[in-house]
């Protein structure tokens, strides 16, 4: 990593503007925890951390995270319908979740990353600013490298996370070998339940897969069945039939592809417990 | 240097101001200024063992862009205690044996410092949450985890900040 220059802007618009003279040869630093994963070479690095973009409101039905929200903060943050705590306790380490940002975990996604699959099940919206701010879905957003919907200037400010209701469930889960290991496999669900049968479902996957993705199959296999364990193991046997698991560290692709329905059966009976009460 | 810069940041309570080039870490900055007791281990953000409090917070000082303490309040261990005043949880990390190579301890002291001045009394898991970012490769823990319990139980850097 080197970094030709560094840039410490006194608010937001300094930012965006600082970003858009340097183009190419700028970018924006969080918390800057990436860099070494980047390998970025003879950039000025424009720091964002301190432009007013960190905190977390709940507003009507749902929460607004600033993007420079530290995943220590989503761990700490409480509230009935808040579930992103329970995936900041499983990234990585307690000095990695103080510094790393939100918006730095789904900018620039790794396979790893724990926020894209987790806001992907609940349906997020997420805001780039430039001159003018434009909200994306969770689909659109994560369909591809984020990264590609930034031009030189624009930021990440916030996310919008609904808050669960009663009737909702969620699951996530990774598996890794070390507490603080990189994922071998995540995945997030969020089951609706209504009158006994599955009325809404999103569930997400990666580190097992290419990116962070929806997995359509398993949805429209669940929606409108039964809400109980054998519609999830169904769903889970036929939807993931065509998908193309990928092994890493010594796993083979067959063994990846039977943790990944290990894996989703146990976000799903997470997530449906909780739908159901319990 | 190229492009070297002037950052001024508070280190162990002490205003300061550095020169310092783009892509030098926290701490290459710290030790080259005498802060010998952040150390080098796995430089890349894994092992604690460069452990440093930012603004109240552990951070791992060797993934850390010395830039990116602008403005903010640096703790190391040398703030803590030595060996004539020593911190409380030193003292407890000595007298329980969780002190081999010492290698790892001043990011563990750092660690534990963060968490009781956030949470005075603990409980076991979120112990286990805040001291997650530290490895020791001598003592299994348990020592270790004895000795934060008789500084918790004794209450005695409850709310230190
Ligand atoms: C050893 C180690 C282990 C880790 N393990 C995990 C893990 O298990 N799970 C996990 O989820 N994460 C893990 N992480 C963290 C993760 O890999 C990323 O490093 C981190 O999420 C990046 O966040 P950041 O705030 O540091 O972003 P930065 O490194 O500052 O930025 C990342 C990228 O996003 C861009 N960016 C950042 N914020 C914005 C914004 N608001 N608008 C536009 N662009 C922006 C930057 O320009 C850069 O390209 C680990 C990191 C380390 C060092």
């Amino acid at each position: 990593m080197k970094l030709n220059e560094f840039i410490i802007p006194e608010d937001l618009k300094s930012a965006q503007s600082a970003l858009e003279k340097l183009g190419e040869k700028g970018f924006a630093v969080a918390g800057g925890t990436s860099l070494h994963f980047l390998g970025i070479v003879e950039k000025t690095a424009v720091d964002i951390s301190h432009l007013g973009l960190s905190g977390i409101q709940k507003q009507g039905g749902a929460y607004l995270i600033g993007a420079t929200t530290s995943l220590g903060d989503l761990m700490k943050f409480k509230d009935q319908g808040w579930v992103l705590d329970q995936v900041a306790l499983h990234t990585s380490t307690q000095q990695i979740r103080n510094i790393s940002t939100l918006g730095g975990n789904i900018v620039r996604v790794f396979p790893w990353n724990d926020f894209p699959v987790a806001l992907l099940a609940l349906d997020a919206t997420l805001y780039i600013e430039g001159v003018a701010e434009k909200a994306y879905s969770s689909d659109d957003y994560f369909n591809g490298q984020p990264i590609r919907l930034f031009q030189p200037g624009q930021l990440l400010t916030r996310v919008e996370v609904p808050v669960l209701k009663p009737g909702q469930g969620f699951g996530y889960h990774k598996e890794v070998r070390l507490h603080a290991g990189f994922s071998l496999m995540t995945a997030a669900a969020v089951i609706t339940v209504k009158s006994g049968r599955i009325d809404g479902i999103r569930v997400a996957a990666s580190a097992g897969i290419a990116l962070p993705a929806r997995l359509t199959l398993v949805e429209a296999a669940l929606g409108g069945q039964a809400a109980d364990a054998a519609s999830l193991q169904q769903a889970v046997a036929n939807g993931t039939a065509a998908l193309a698991w990928k092994g890493k560290e010594g796993m083979s692709d067959e063994y990846a592809a039977h943790l990944g329905r290990v894996v989703l059966m146990d976000v799903l009976s997470a997530a449906l417990l909780q739908a159901q009460g319990e | 240097m190229k492009n070297t810069r002037h950052l001024s940041f508070s280190v162990n309570g002490e205003a300061k101001e550095f020169l310092v080039a783009p892509d030098e870490k926290l701490l290459d900055l710290l030790r080259r200024e005498g802060l010998t007791g952040t150390k080098h281990g796995c430089g890349t953000g894994s092992c604690g063992s460069c452990t440093v409090i930012m603004d109240g917070k552990t951070v791992y000082s060797c993934i850390l862009y010395a830039f990116q303490a602008e403005g903010r309040a640096i703790e190391t261990i040398e703030g803590v205690g030595d060996f004539d005043n020593p911190h409380p949880l030193q003292t407890a990390l000595v007298e329980e044996g969780a002190v081999q190579c010492g290698f790892c301890i001043p990011g563990i002291v750092l660690s534990a410092k963060a968490l009781l001045a956030e949470i005075p009394q603990p409980t076991d898991a979120e112990l286990k949450v805040y001291m997650d970012g530290n490895l020791c490769r001598c003592t299994g823990y348990e020592k270790i985890e004895v000795a934060l319990h008789k500084v918790i139980a004794a209450g005695s850097c409850g709310g230190a900040k």
